[in-house]
């Protein structure tokens, strides 16, 4: 089959369509795409980008519009059936088969396409696919023990795995650091063979930059504007919805007031008073292998304390020490004065410690309203109302869809409900893992103004962020680990200045 | 898992995990047994063959929910209909046994395939009712059509095969279930199979037609189900449609392989043979067999949720010390 075979092109869908309920998430959208081409797809949180993946790749049924591919009229075809004409997708939050190992997971679309493939071709490709997605070590692992952002990879190595003509990734690149998001550029261009087309969904704006020849934007469900990268990115529409103050754009986003419960003023970080939460040679790790080595730090009450390193260096785990899900084989934890360090989790939940944690864990079961209720459901009612006041106006989408199930929200939208549950416990400590997984730049600007105001209202925080940036900006102090050791730490102006950060940055260590 | 073995392990020369070894050890098993009636006494060829059912039962039970996710509580339907398709083939057209057992595995087959339409529309909580509601429906039809002897049920009007040879007959069955499980746990399909029990969905995203995955399941587990059911019914020389579609042979399987290990591959032999020997030593007390088997249970699930062979796993892997893979 050649290229010039097909008159159409590779993919043309036309007046795609979905809604849930009252909820309009895909109206009348049109998307072509030639052989061998990357479109980006970019929009604030909860536009409609991932159920326009869902769409294309079959999981849902579209109540609006066609779809061709190689100009056949793929819309009543199941999942599976575009799986085998060559769709390959991925999951925004990720689905692996989670009993499986990883080299099963990608065995899956392998066997399942063609049965009769030789073992040593199979096994091969396998591992090749593995080799680039950063994941070789890891071919024999469950899924299930696999962290975040290493599942995110597994994605895109079992859609690889298909051979697919048609990509569409759905933000594999949030949570990572530049480094890594240059080895993901680097990734997505291999895969630019000229064959091969793309559709990429990302919040990481330089992924789209450097790897999509044109764009779509969506807003509402619809189409804003569409067309050649570096206009898009530079039109003001774009920066006023989704762009934000960062990249250049023009706009601010509007500051949000965040009505304050607290009635006691707010404690000012000085150096007389004792830290909240003091960490003395704590060691951990999953089974035999150690993550974290000898680790010491210490948070003052009022301060934010910023966790800067690449994946895979121990910052969720030492994230999971503090809540205490997970046991310490050496050392000691204290908070608010008390030894903490052989306490069960809920126990150290209801000493006022909240852990936002990467992989989210929102009850699908719930509604929204119910998701941010059971953080606070020991509080008198009236205190618990205020406290969703108060988070109702730091994420108003969640105010207008309080009564939708948890897990129908956008990716973007449960990230805003995770990190809303965890203000809902009114934490004396809030540990945020990944706190700007999966937000839209514009989301990313409002989420830090309000980090801020809760900051000035003296909520301690500790903060994992794969923007550095703007967790320097926040922060009072920083750490940065590396191999689960902390290689550097200061008040912010010292790290920043400090050439290991640029290598961090940079991935030019070693 | 042994399908994709050849990832990262080099392979050993002679180990037990080598296919030949396996195949070695699973045939003069199966020599053991068919010689086995020969020097057994007759309680023990009796015990002999109510283990083989009950492992034959309990493998199909778990190729189903272990393996597929399909939670079913139908096998009694399916066994039900084995025996009373046998004990209709013995009787009314000559058929010798092997003919009529062969004969309920393809009616087995044929239900399944009619019932999948229907039953694979359901999921998780839902299925497990449907096949329930499978069950209690063939009962009532069996008991409500003339042809079938009503409440009293049917008896086999020609002579019965001895004990013995019924003995070799569940040797046989097991040795066909063995190959079965062996194709079916070992091999492609089964990575097809678990990737549809762990998130049907996302395996629909790779290309995996799952219904197709799962009524391919569901045939060989209907047709190994309703053998079993037509060769008890040999045995018993009698039927009648409150034992034959009782709900004790929907929910012993489950039991078994609940206590053997939940998607083991050997979880339905360890657990049947738990089973049957506690049944046995508890014969005269069968309150407190229930009583027993049902704590059992709630300590397994509660413990160890993969059953003995889950544990046994752990403490080999544990003695073996394989480093886990770090979390970082
Ligand atoms: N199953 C569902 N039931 C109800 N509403 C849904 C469902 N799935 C998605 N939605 C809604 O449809 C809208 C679009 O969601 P979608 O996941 O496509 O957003 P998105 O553009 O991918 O956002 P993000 O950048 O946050 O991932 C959102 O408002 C979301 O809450
Ligand atoms: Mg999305």
């Amino acid at each position: 089959m050649t290229a010039a075979a097909y008159s159409a092109p590779l993919l043309d869908a036309a007046g795609l369509g979905k809604r849930y309920g009252g909820v309009v998430a895909n109206d009348g959208i049109d998307i072509r795409l030639d052989k061998g081409r990357v479109l980006g797809v970019i929009g604030p949180n909860g536009a409609g980008k991932s159920t326009l993946i869902g769409l294309l790749g079959g999981a849902i049924a579209p109540s609006a519009g066609r779809i061709h591919f190689e100009g056949d009229d793929i819309t009543a075809l199941p999942a599976s059936e575009r799986a085998r004409r060559g769709i390959g997708r991925t999951y925004q939050i990720p689905r692996p088969f989670l009993d499986m190992t990883v080299a099963e997971n990608l065995a899956v679309g392998q066997f399942s396409l063609s049965p009769f493939i030789s073992a040593a071709t199979a096994t091969a490709e396998r591992r090749d696919i593995l080799d680039r997605c950063g994941l070789a070590d890891a071919a024999d692992v469950k899924a299930r023990d696999l962290p975040l952002l290493r599942r995110k990879r597994l994605e895109v190595a079992r859609a690889l795995a298909l051979k697919p003509k048609l990509l569409l990734l759905d933000e594999v690149g949030a949570g990572l650091i530049d480094s890594e998001v240059s080895e993901l550029i680097a990734l997505i261009r291999s895969l630019m063979d000229g064959e091969r087309s793309i559709i990429i969904i990302e919040h990481v704006i330089r992924i789209v930059k450097e790897c999509c020849e044109g764009l779509v934007v969506i807003n509402f469900g619809k189409v804003l504007t569409k067309g050649p990268t570096a206009e898009v990115l530079a039109s003001d529409e774009v920066s006023a919805v989704y762009l934000g103050t960062s990249h250049g754009g023009t706009a601010k986003a509007s500051p949000i007031a965040v009505p304050s419960t607290t009635d006691d003023p707010a404690p000012s970080p000085s150096a007389t008073t004792a830290p909240v939460l003091a960490l003395e040679g704590v060691s951990a790790g999953y089974g035999q292998a150690r993550v974290i080595h000898d680790l010491s730090l210490s948070v003052m009450p009022g301060q934010v304390v910023g966790i800067l390193g690449t994946n895979g260096a121990g910052k969720t785990t030492l994230a999971h020490v503090i809540s205490r899900s997970l046991p310490v084989t050496a050392g000691s934890i204290r908070f608010a004065g008390n030894d903490i360090t052989n306490e069960p989790a809920h126990s150290v939940a209801a000493r006022g410690i909240a852990h936002c944690m990467e992989g989210r864990r929102i009850f699908a079961s719930l509604s929204v309203e119910e998701n941010l209720e059971v953080a606070a459901r020991h509080v008198r009612a009236a205190e618990r109302k205020l406290r969703l006041e108060r988070v109702y106006a730091l994420f108003p989408i969640l105010a207008e869809r309080r009564n939708s199930g948890g897990t129908s929200m956008s990716g973007g939208q449960q990230q805003a409900l995770a990190i809303g549950r965890a203000l809902m416990a009114k934490p004396r400590l809030v540990i945020f893992d990944e706190i700007s997984l999966g937000l839209a730049p514009v989301m990313m600007d409002r989420l830090y103004e309000a980090l801020a105001e809760l900051k000035r209202e003296g909520l301690t925080m500790l903060v994992v962020e794969q923007d550095v940036e703007r967790a320097l900006d926040l922060a009072d102090t920083a750490h940065i680990i590396n191999k689960g050791r902390i290689t550097l730490s200061g008040p912010t102006s010292v790290v920043r200045a400090d050439e290991r950060l640029r290598h961090l940055y940079f991935g030019t260590e070693e | 898992m042994t399908v994709l073995t050849s990832q990262n392990t080099p392979q050993r020369a002679i180990s037990i995990r080598s296919p030949t070894i396996r195949i070695v050890i699973a045939c003069t098993a199966f020599a053991v047994l068919l010689a086995a009636p020969i020097v057994l006494p007759a309680y023990f060829v009796e015990i002999g063959f109510k283990l083989l059912i009950y492992i034959v039962l309990a493998e199909a039970w778990n190729l189903l929910a272990g393996y597929g996710g399909l939670v079913s509580l139908g096998t009694s339907s399916f066994f039900g209909l084995g025996a009373y398709v046998t004990v209709g083939l013995i009787n009314h057209a000559g058929a010798g046994p092997l003919q009529a057992l062969a004969a309920s595995a393809l009616a087995g087959i044929a239900v399944a395939i009619v019932m999948s339409r229907g039953l694979f529309r359901l999921r998780g909580l839902y299925f497990t009712v449907g096949t329930l509601a499978l069950a209690e429906a063939l009962r009532l039809f069996v008991i409500n059509v003339p042809w079938f002897g009503g409440a009293t049920g049917l008896f086999v009007t020609v002579d019965l095969p001895e004990i013995a040879a019924l003995f070799r007959y569940a040797t046989l069955l097991l040795a066909l279930a063995a190959l079965v499980m062996a194709l079916a746990t070992g091999s492609r399909f089964s990575v097809l199979l678990r990737a549809v029990r762990d998130d049907e969905d996302a395996a629909g995203q790779v290309g995996v037609r799952a219904f197709r995955i799962k009524l391919a399941a569901f045939i060989v587990a209907s047709a190994l189900i309703a053998s079993a059911g037509g060769l008890q019914a040999i045995k018993l020389g009698a039927i009648e449609p409150y034992g034959s579609f009782g709900l004790q042979w929907s929910v012993d399987p489950l039991a078994i392989v609940i206590i053997g290990g939940l998607g083991m591959r050997f979880g339905a032999i360890v657990g049947a043979v738990l089973f049957v020997a506690i049944g046995e030593l508890l014969a005269d007390y069968p309150e407190l067999h229930v009583a027993i088997t049902g704590v059992t249970l709630i300590l397994l699930i509660r413990f160890a949720p993969r059953g003995i062979c889950g544990l046994a796993e752990a403490a080999l892997r544990r003695r073996g010390a394989a480093p886990r893979e770090a979390r970082p």
